[in-house]
C-alpha cells in the first residue's frame, strides 16, 4: 500500500521537474516577450502543482495524515499566477504597445491599458 | 490629608479648569480656587502637630536604584510655604478671575497656574532631593507657559524664552550640585542629608556642591548677575507676576538656601558667595527700580532687591539672621502680591502702568489708593507695618557683620539700598496716587469691584495686623520655622515693634529720611540715569544666545546639512573609527563553535544576494530596477532567517519586506525613474572606500558572534528553559516578546503608533501648504496607463481577503507555541487590506473603512495596557502574566493565557499604525474627481446593464 503511494509520487515529482524544466527553457529560448510569458507559468502551475500533489500523496502515504497546506498553497498559486501574467503583459502593452501591431480586440474598446486615461477617470492610490 | 495628596491635588485639579471652560469662566475658576483650598486646608490640618515641632513624613519608593522616591515630609518651613503658596494662590485665583478679559483664554490660565502651583507644593514638600529638583524643573516649564500665556504679544514669549533659558540652565547646575550632596551625604533624602553638617563641609567636593547648588538658587530667585530675566518676566498678566514674584517661583530658590541651610552654611565660602551676591543684588535692584517708569517694572526690580536682602541674611550664616530671613519672607509675600495686585488694578483702569502718565489716582480710585499705600510704606519699612519689623532686623544683624574685616561695608551698603527701597516705595504712591487729578489718562479708572481688590485687601490686612501685633500673629510662626531652617532649637526673642534705641533705628530713619530726599530730586536724577549709558542685560543675552545659536547652528549644517549622504559618511567614519580602536585595544575570544558545512542551496542563496546586492550598486540609477533588487535582498534574507532556524524571524521578514515595497512603490510614484548622476569620482571613492569598510566591519562583527561566544554568558539559556515553564509557550520568541520583555514591547508599540501618528500629522501639515497644489497639478513625466484597476486584480483581492486574514488569525493564535504572533498577524492583516486599496481604488477602500486607524492604534495600545495592569488584581507588578489550560470535554486540552490578549494589542496596534502610515502617503496622489463609485474600471457587466437600460428608455 505505502509503495503504491510512494510509486504515485514519484510519478507527480518528475512531472513536476517536467514542467519546471520546460518553463525554465521557454523562459529562455522563447523570443518575444508576449511568447515567453507563456513559460513561467507554465511552471508555477503545473510544475509547482505536481510537486504539492507529490507532497500530499507523501504526507498521506507515509506520515498517514491529510495534510491541507497544499491545497491551500495551490489555491494561492492559481488565483495569483494569472494575475502576475496580466500584469506583466499589461506592462509589457504600456510599454512597446507601438512597436508592434496589436490584434483586434473585437469590440468597440481598444485594449485596457492603452484606453484613453482622461477619457476614463484615473484613480490612483 | 497625606502629603502625597495635598502635592498631587493641584496637578489633579489642573484637569478640571481645563475641561470646565466650557461651561463657563465661573465653573472655571471655582474648580481651581476649591482645589487650591482643599490642598490648603490640607496643610492647616497639619499646622497644629508641625507647630508642636512634629515633622509630618509621606514616603513611597519611586526607583530606589536611583535614589529616586516619592517621600515628602513638612516640617515648619515647608508649611510655611506651602501656606504662602496655596493661600496667595486662592488669592491670585480669585483676582484673575476679574482681571483675565474676555479674550484670555481662562482654561489654559488656570490649568497652568495649578500645574505651577503643584510643582511649587511638590518642591517644599519634598523629603527626597532628586524628587524635589524635578519638581524644580516643573516649575520652570510651567512658569513658561505661564510667562508667555500672552503668546500674541513678543515681549512675553520672549521673556518667557529668557526666564527658562535662565531658570532652565541653573536647573541643570542644580542636577549636578544635588547629585554631589546626595553623593557625600551618603543618601538622597533630605532628613538625612541635614544632619550632616560636617561630612558635607569636610568633603572635599564641598566647594563644587556648594557653588553648583548656589547657581541653581541664584538663577532661580534672579540674583546678581542672573537678575535680569525676572523684570522680563513682567511681560506675563499681573496675576502671574504677583503669584510668581512674591510668593513662589522666585522664592524657589530663597527655600532652597533655606532648606540647606544647616549642612551648607556657615562657612566662609558660603558667608562670601552668598552674602555678597545678596548685597550686591539688594542694591542693584533697589537703584535700578527707583527709575523705572512701569509700575511692573519698579515692583519687579525691587522684587529683585528684596530677595538680595533674603539670600543676604541667609548668607551671613547666623541663626538671628536666618530668622530675620524668615520673617522677611512672609513679610514680602503680604505687601508685595498686594502691590503688584494694585499695580495690576491701574493697569486695568486705567489703561497703562506707566508712572510718567498716571498721577492724581487718589481721589479718583480711594480704595486701591489706600491698600496701595499700606502696602508701599510696608516695603519702605515704616512702622507699624510689618516691613519695617523684618527689615530693622535685618539693619540689625547687618550692622554687627563685617565683610574682609571691614566694619563698614555692609551696614553702608544696606543702608544705601534700604534709602533706595524708600524712595521707590516712596515713588510708587507719590507719582501714582498724588497730584493733582489729570484728564489725559488712556481711560479714565475707577476703583474696580470688590473681585479685584479683595485679595490685596485681605493681604494688606495681614501687612497691618502683622506690623502691630508681631508676637501675637506672627511669632510661634516664626519660630517653628527659624528653628526648622537653623534645624536647632532656638533660644527665640519676641517679635516687637520697639526694639529701643539702637543702630538699625538710626539707619532706618537714614534711609526714610534719604529716601524722601531723593524723590523730590526725582526729576533731574532722572535726566542724568537715561542719558547715562548702562549695560542693557536683554541686549547682552540675546547677543549671547544669538551668538550660541549660530555656534551650534554652525557645527550642525557642517555636519547634517540635510545630505543623507554626508550624514551617513560621517557616521559610518565614527564608527569605523571607533570599532578600529576597539579592535586594537580589546580582546577576543577565539572562535569556539566550529563553522557549518557550505551546502549547495545556501551557496545559490548567497549568490543571490551578493549578486543582487551588486546589482544594486551598479543599477542604482534606474530607481524601478533597485527597488526589485532590493527585494531579492529581503527575500533571501528571510529565507536565510529561516535556514538559521529563525521561522519567526523569517515570518516578519516576509511581511515587512512587502509592506516595505509598497511603501517605497508609493514613493517612487512622485520620483522621477532616475537618479541623476551628480556625485564626483573622489566622493564616489570616498563612499566606496567608507561603506566597504563599515560593511566588512559589520559582517566581521557578526562571523566573530556566530563562530565565538559572547564575554558573557547569553541569556538564551534562560529564556530556553523558562519559556514553558514560566510564560506557558513552547515558542520562545513569543514569549520573549508577550512576556519576559513584554514592557519593552508594550514600548514599542506605543513608539510605533506614535510614529504613525507622526506621519499623519507630517502629511496633513503637508497638505495644507502649496505642496498640495502643486501635486495636484503634478503632470506625471510618462503616459499613465489605462485601467488602473483591472477586474481580474479586484476580483482576486476580494476572494483574498478572507483568506488573508483567517491566515493572520491562524498565525496570530498559533504564535504561542509556534512560529507566528500579533507582530507578524497584524502585518499579514495589514497586507490583506493594503491589497483592496492596491486593486479597487483609495476612493473605494477608504469609504468601506468604517473604523478610524488612529482609533486601532489607540485600541491596540489600550488593550495591551489594560492587560499588563490586569496582574496588578493580583497583587502582581504590570504585565506579569498568567496562563492556565482548561480540558473541553470532548476536545483537545486548550491553553488560555494572558499574553494572548497582550498579543491582541499589538495586533491591533500593527494593524493600525501600518495601514496609517500607507494611508497618509497615498493621501498625496490624491486628486479630486478621480473617485469613481466602482471598483474596476472596465466591467462588461456594467456595459450591459447600462445598455439594457438604454434600450428600456
Amino acid at each position: 500500500m505505502e509503495q503504491i503511494f510512494d510509486i504515485l509520487a514519484a510519478i507527480f515529482l518528475v512531472i513536476g521537474g517536467f514542467f519546471g524544466f520546460v518553463g525554465s527553457f521557454g523562459l529562455l529560448k522563447l523570443g518575444d516577450p508576449m511568447s515567453r510569458l507563456h513559460a513561467p507559468t507554465k511552471a508555477t502551475t503545473l510544475g509547482v502543482g505536481g510537486v504539492l500533489i507529490a507532497s500530499l500523496l507523501h504526507s498521506f502515504g507515509a506520515e498517514g495524515y491529510v495534510s491541507v497546506h497544499e491545497l491551500l498553497i495551490t489555491l494561492f498559486l492559481f488565483l495569483t499566477a494569472p494575475i502576475t501574467a496580466l500584469f506583466i503583459a499589461k506592462a509589457h502593452i504600456h510599454r512597446h504597445g507601438d512597436d508592434y501591431e496589436l490584434p483586434p480586440t473585437g469590440g468597440d474598446a481598444s485594449w485596457a491599458v492603452l484606453s484613453d486615461s482622461e477619457e476614463e477617470p484615473v484613480k490612483t492610490d | 490629608m497625606s502629603l502625597f495628596l495635598i502635592a498631587a491635588l493641584p496637578f489633579l485639579g489642573a484637569v478640571f479648569p481645563a475641561l470646565l471652560i466650557r461651561a463657563g469662566r465661573n465653573a472655571c475658576s471655582w474648580s481651581a480656587g476649591l482645589t487650591t483650598a482643599l490642598a490648603l486646608v490640607g496643610v492647616l490640618l497639619h499646622a497644629p502637630a508641625v507647630m508642636r515641632g512634629e515633622v509630618i513624613q509621606a514616603r513611597a519608593d519611586w526607583l530606589p536604584g536611583l535614589g529616586l522616591n516619592a517621600n515628602f515630609f513638612m516640617d515648619g518651613l515647608g508649611m510655611l510655604f506651602a501656606i504662602l503658596i496655596l493661600g496667595i494662590g486662592l488669592l491670585i485665583i480669585i483676582y484673575a478671575r476679574n482681571y483675565l478679559s474676555r479674550e484670555d483664554p481662562m482654561g489654559n490660565f488656570y490649568a497652568y497656574l495649578l500645574l505651577f502651583q503643584g510643582a511649587m507644593v511638590g518642591i517644599v514638600l519634598s523629603d527626597n532631593i532628586l524628587l524635589l529638583v524635578i519638581f524644580w524643573e516643573l516649575t520652570s516649564l510651567s512658569s513658561f507657559l505661564l510667562i508667555g500665556y500672552w503668546r500674541h504679544l513678543p515681549e512675553g514669549r520672549q521673556g518667557a524664552r529668557m526666564a527658562l533659558a535662565v531658570t532652565g540652565a541653573g536647573g541643570l547646575a542644580l542636577i549636578g550640585g544635588v547629585l554631589l550632596l546626595g553623593h557625600i551625604a551618603g543618601s538622597y533624602d533630605l532628613t538625612v542629608i541635614l544632619q550632616q553638617k560636617d561630612v558635607v563641609q569636610e568633603s572635599p567636593l564641598y566647594l563644587t556642591a556648594l557653588i553648583l547648588i548656589l547657581l541653581g538658587c541664584f538663577t532661580k530667585s534672579a540674583q546678581f548677575p542672573f537678575h535680569f530675566w525676572l523684570p522680563h518676566a513682567m511681560a506675563a498678566p499681573t496675576p502671574v507676576s504677583a503669584y510668581l514674584h512674591s510668593a513662589t517661583m522666585v522664592k524657589a530658590g530663597l527655600f532652597l538656601m533655606a532648606r540647606l541651610w544647616p549642612v551648607l552654611a556657615g562657612t566662609p565660602e558660603w558667608f562670601y558667595i552668598v552674602a555678597t551676591a545678596g548685597l550686591i543684588t539688594m542694591v542693584l535692584g533697589a537703584v535700578i527700580a527707583l527709575f523705572k517708569d512701569d509700575l511692573k517694572a519698579l515692583l519687579a526690580f525691587s522684587t529683585v532687591s528684596h530677595l538680595g536682602l533674603i539670600t543676604m541674611l541667609l548668607g551671613f550664616g547666623t541663626t538671628a539672621a536666618a530668622t530675620a530671613a524668615v520673617f522677611h519672607i512672609i513679610n514680602h509675600a503680604t505687601f508685595k502680591a498686594a502691590l503688584f495686585m494694585t499695580a495690576g488694578i491701574v493697569d486695568h483702569e486705567a489703561h497703562t502702568r506707566d508712572i510718567k502718565r498716571l498721577g492724581g489716582l487718589r481721589k479718583l480710585m480711594p480704595v486701591t489708593f489706600l491698600l496701595a499705600t499700606l502696602a508701599a510704606l510696608s516695603m519702605a519699612g515704616i512702622p507699624p507695618l510689618n516691613g519695617f519689623l523684618s527689615k530693622e532686623m535685618m539693619l540689625e544683624e547687618a550692622s554687627h557683620t563685617y565683610w574682609l574685616d571691614n566694619h563698614w561695608l555692609i551696614p553702608v551698603m544696606v543702608t544705601i539700598g534700604a534709602l533706595f527701597s524708600a524712595a521707590y516705595s516712596f515713588r510708587y504712591v507719590v507719582h501714582t496716587f498724588l497730584g493733582p487729578v489729570r484728564d489725559d489718562y488712556p481711560h479714565r479708572p475707577h476703583d474696580p469691584g470688590a473681585g479685584m481688590w479683595l485679595s490685596p485687601a485681605i493681604l494688606v490686612a495681614l501687612v497691618v495686623a502683622i506690623g502691630l501685633f508681631p508676637q501675637a500673629i506672627a511669632g510661634p510662626l516664626v519660630h517653628t520655622v527659624a528653628d526648622a531652617v537653623t534645624g536647632q532649637q532656638l533660644d527665640h526673642h519676641k517679635l516687637k515693634l520697639w526694639h529701643g534705641v539702637t543702630p538699625a533705628l538710626y539707619m532706618s530713619a537714614i534711609a526714610v529720611i534719604g529716601g524722601a530726599i531723593l524723590l523730590a530730586m526725582h526729576r533731574p536724577m532722572d535726566r542724568a540715569w537715561i542719558a547715562a549709558p548702562r549695560p542693557e542685560a536683554k541686549a547682552i543675552f540675546d547677543r549671547l544666545v544669538g551668538a550660541l545659536t549660530a555656534l551650534c547652528r554652525g557645527v550642525t549644517d557642517r555636519l547634517h546639512d540635510g545630505a543623507l549622504g554626508r550624514y551617513a559618511a560621517i557616521f559610518l567614519a565614527v564608527m569605523l573609527v571607533l570599532g578600529g580602536y576597539a579592535y586594537a585595544t580589546g580582546t577576543t575570544i577565539g572562535a569556539t563553535r566550529s563553522g557549518m558545512p557550505v551546502t549547495l542551496l545556501p551557496l545559490i542563496g548567497w549568490i543571490c544576494l551578493i549578486g543582487s546586492t551588486i546589482c544594486v550598486v551598479w543599477f542604482h540609477r534606474n530607481r524601478l530596477l533597485t527597488l526589485v533588487l532590493i527585494g531579492v535582498v529581503g527575500l533571501v534574507v528571510s529565507l536565510s532567517f529561516n535556514y538559521f532556524s529563525a521561522p519567526d524571524l523569517a515570518l516578519t521578514q516576509l511581511s515587512v519586506e512587502v509592506v516595505t515595497i509598497i511603501l517605497m512603490l508609493l514613493a517612487l510614484n512622485f520620483m522621477p525613474k532616475t537618479t541623476p548622476a551628480e556625485s564626483s569620482g573622489g566622493r564616489k571613492l570616498r563612499d566606496a572606500v567608507l561603506s566597504v569598510g563599515g560593511g566588512l566591519g559589520v559582517g566581521g562583527l557578526i562571523y566573530a558572534l556566530l563562530r565565538g561566544d559572547s564575554a558573557f554568558p547569553s541569556i538564551s539559556a534562560f529564556h530556553l528553559e523558562n519559556s514553558y515553564k514560566g510564560g506557558g509557550g513552547d515558542n520562545v520568541v513569543n514569549v520573549i516578546l508577550v512576556d519576559f520583555r513584554g514592557f519593552d514591547t508594550f514600548g514599542e508599540i506605543i513608539v510605533l503608533g506614535i510614529a504613525a501618528v507622526v506621519i499623519y500629522a507630517i502629511t496633513e501639515a503637508v497638505m495644507q501648504t502649496g505642496v498640495r497644489a502643486k501635486l495636484l497639478n503634478r503632470v506625471p513625466d510618462q503616459p499613465v496607463a489605462g485601467d488602473a484597476h483591472p477586474m481580474m486584480m479586484v476580483v482576486v483581492t476580494r476572494v483574498m481577503m478572507p483568506v488573508a486574514l483567517m491566515v493572520a488569525a491562524y498565525i496570530f493564535f498559533r504564535g504561542h507555541n509556534q512560529p507566528g504572533g500579533g507582530f507578524i498577524a497584524g502585518l499579514i492583516a495589514a497586507i490583506a487590506i493594503i491589497m483592496q486599496y492596491m486593486a479597487s481604488g483609495y476612493g473605494w477602500a477608504t469609504e468601506r473603512q468604517r473604523y478610524p486607524y488612529h482609533a486601532i492604534i489607540g485600541s491596540g495600545v489600550l488593550v495591551a495596557a489594560a492587560t499588563g495592569m490586569g496582574a496588578w488584581l493580583n497583587d502582581l507588578p504590570f504585565l506579569t502574566s498568567a496562563f492556565g489550560y482548561i480540558y473541553p470535554p470532548g476536545l483537545e486540552k486548550f491553553e488560555w493565557a494572558t499574553a494572548a490578549l497582550f498579543d491582541l494589542g499589538v495586533f491591533l496596534a500593527v494593524v493600525g499604525a501600518v495601514l496609517l502610515a500607507l494611508d497618509s502617503l497615498s493621501r498625496y496622489a490624491w486628486k479630486p474627481h478621480t473617485d469613481t463609485p466602482y471598483p474596476m474600471d472596465i466591467n462588461p457587466a456594467r456595459d450591459e446593464a447600462l445598455a439594457e437600460e438604454g434600450r428600456k428608455a
